[in-house]
């Protein structure tokens, strides 16, 4: 018979043993423009968690491998100890010199270095453009709004919700003193990071606070203690203090 | 005509004294909203002044580092910005459309795009994936064509030996432009005409390409000496026509993503891509023409 069997227009579609399908997918674009998109330049430089961003990435691999190479150059470097294998951990060091950062930077394994951030002050860094560029890519730094009443608070939630990372914080809030202050070290332990102490010594004498540049040449030495994991939050600061004249 | 041969020269002189006479304007009527953009010009001037002073590879560079931050832009703000693979694609094909232009392979810089494209099609590919790779297939394509092949005329235009006057014109022309139908809509417009851009008016475009027109017999001598008066008055439309239409071009693809501005980066302007939007047509269409009627390009 002509036509039996054969593709008819009006015939329903005929099953192949597949389920029905569902609904089709929409044939309409659906734009989601970046999350930070409506954000100034020096804001996205200095945001974490970080936005993924190529160009930015790029330059901040490269930057760092440069900032790296001039202070292994400039300066020779001891390392005791390592930071422990952990996916959220806290680097917490005195902080006597803007060459802190670098220090550390150079004392870790490059996977660290590539998720590194480093707790800026935002009054400092990231007002302006050309600092904010030169934190965020040579240092790695992210930023810390020391003047604002609730950024604890927005802290605590973004470590909260952190799986991984690794962060590193001057709890003294500022290269002229060396007592860490208790807060952001009770948000950190609050939210379950584990929060290593790092020593830094010989900075101060290479790049002292008040010097429009650096002496190259002095030894540096940078050491990981063992993380603090048993240690009362209370009581955070004081062996940090303890950890850092011990290893001056 | 010998006097005219270098126009860099009276083009920067010209630029020096227009920035300080804008300055003093502002000054004087005490306009507090001109700073903003005053400032930025203050920069942007010098930098584009600098690369064409540099030469057609110091040009070439500019219109790259722009091209890749003003595809950098629309790609953040459609979204795009997170299938790493076409995004890659493109910012090679701008490097490599600029360099065929600097070279002055006109065949392969025409071609180009059919290359870009072909490597885009390998992304869904080698991504293994279908889910949202139709959209970011053609916005791709919108960025190879759009931001990387068309801003790479400008490259193309330089490198004819009349081109610099060429692209001198074309960038003070369509920034012109965007003044000219900001400022005649301001004090003449009545009449909306477009859902594309609310603010533009029928006497706001008609000024612009009137004074378009204008300031294209202003220039000749000084940009384009060998071209007739009909191929002036050509020049004048291009820019008076489609600096219109590449700004509403990028008023489109805003609106569709919802976004007032693609960035932040030039303080009183916005983004890079809210300055190009009346550059990206003007320069393939004005190339095209200067090489149909005057052959002069290689």
């Amino acid at each position: 018979m002509i036509g039996q069997g054969g593709y008819n227009p009006s015939d329903p579609p005929q099953s192949m043993g597949a389920p029905p399908p569902s609904d089709p997918p929409s044939l309409l674009f659906r734009y989601e423009p970046m999350p930070d998109l409506d954000r100034p330049l020096r804001e996205r430089l200095g945001q974490y968690p970080r936005v993924p961003d190529m160009t930015f990435d790029a330059l901040r691999t490269l930057a760092r491998w440069l900032a790296i190479l001039l202070f292994r150059l400039q300066f020779p470097l001891e390392v005791r100890g390592a930071p422990p294998q952990a996916d959220r951990v806290a680097l917490v060091a005195n902080h006597a010199s803007h060459l802190d950062s670098l220090a550390v930077l150079a004392s870790i394994s490059e996977r660290r270095r590539r998720e590194i951030a480093v707790l800026a002050a935002k009054d400092y860094f990231f007002e302006r453009l050309r600092t904010a560029v030169g934190g965020s890519f040579f240092a790695q730094a992210v930023s810390f709004d020391r003047t604002r009443y609730t950024e604890l608070r927005r802290w605590s939630r973004i470590l909260r919700e952190q799986e991984r990372g690794t962060l590193l914080v001057f709890p003294s809030g500022s290269r002229r003193r060396s007592e860490a202050h208790d807060a952001i070290l009770f948000v950190l332990a609050k939210s379950g990071w584990i929060i290593v102490p790092v020593a830094i010594a010989g900075t101060a004498e290479a790049w002292p606070v008040g010097r429009a540049v650096w002496r190259p040449f002095r030894r540096i030495r940078v050491t990981f203690g063992e993380p603090a994991g048993e240690v009362p939050t209370k009581e955070l600061a004081a062996f940090l203090g303890e950890f850092w004249r011990a290893n001056a | 005509m010998e006097t005219f041969a270098q126009p860099l020269p009276a083009y920067t002189a010209l630029a020096a004294v227009g920035i300080v006479l804008f300055g003093a304007v502002l000054r004087v009527t005490r306009l507090t909203a001109g700073w903003a953009p005053y400032r930025t010009w203050l920069v942007m001037l010098p930098v584009v002044f600098a690369a064409l002073w540099l030469g057609v590879w110091g040009w070439a560079a500019l219109v790259t580092v722009v091209s890749v931050y003003g595809f950098k832009e629309f790609a953040r703000a459609s979204g795009l910005y997170r299938e790493r693979l076409f995004v890659l694609v493109v910012y090679a094909a701008i490097v490599a459309m600029n360099l065929a232009a600097v070279f002055g392979r006109f065949g392969l810089f025409m071609v180009a795009p059919v290359w870009a494209v072909g490597l885009l099609t390998l992304v869904p590919i080698v991504r293994n994936r279908t889910e949202g790779m139709l959209q970011g297939f053609a916005l791709s394509v919108v960025g190879v064509v759009y931001f990387a092949w068309f801003l790479a005329h400008l490259t193309y235009l330089a490198i004819w030996q009349d081109g610099l006057g060429l692209v001198i014109y074309v960038i003070l022309a369509t920034q012109l432009n965007d003044v000219l139908a900001f400022l005649t809509g301001k004090l003449l417009g009545r009449h909306r005409w477009t859902v594309l851009s609310p603010n533009k008016t029928v006497e706001g475009s008609l000024g612009a390409l009137a004074l378009s027109i204008a300031f294209a017999f202003l220039n000749w001598q000084l940009a384009f000496p060998r071209f007739p008066w009909w191929g002036v008055l050509a020049a004048g439309l291009i820019v008076g026509v489609g600096g219109q239409i590449g700004d509403l071009t990028l008023a489109n693809f805003k609106r569709n993503i919802g976004i007032k501005d693609f960035g932040d980066l030039l303080p009183g302007h916005g983004g890079i891509l809210d300055r190009l939007n009346s550059l990206t047509l003007v320069a393939p269409v004005f190339l095209h023409f200067a090489r149909f009627f005057f052959d002069g390009f290689p």
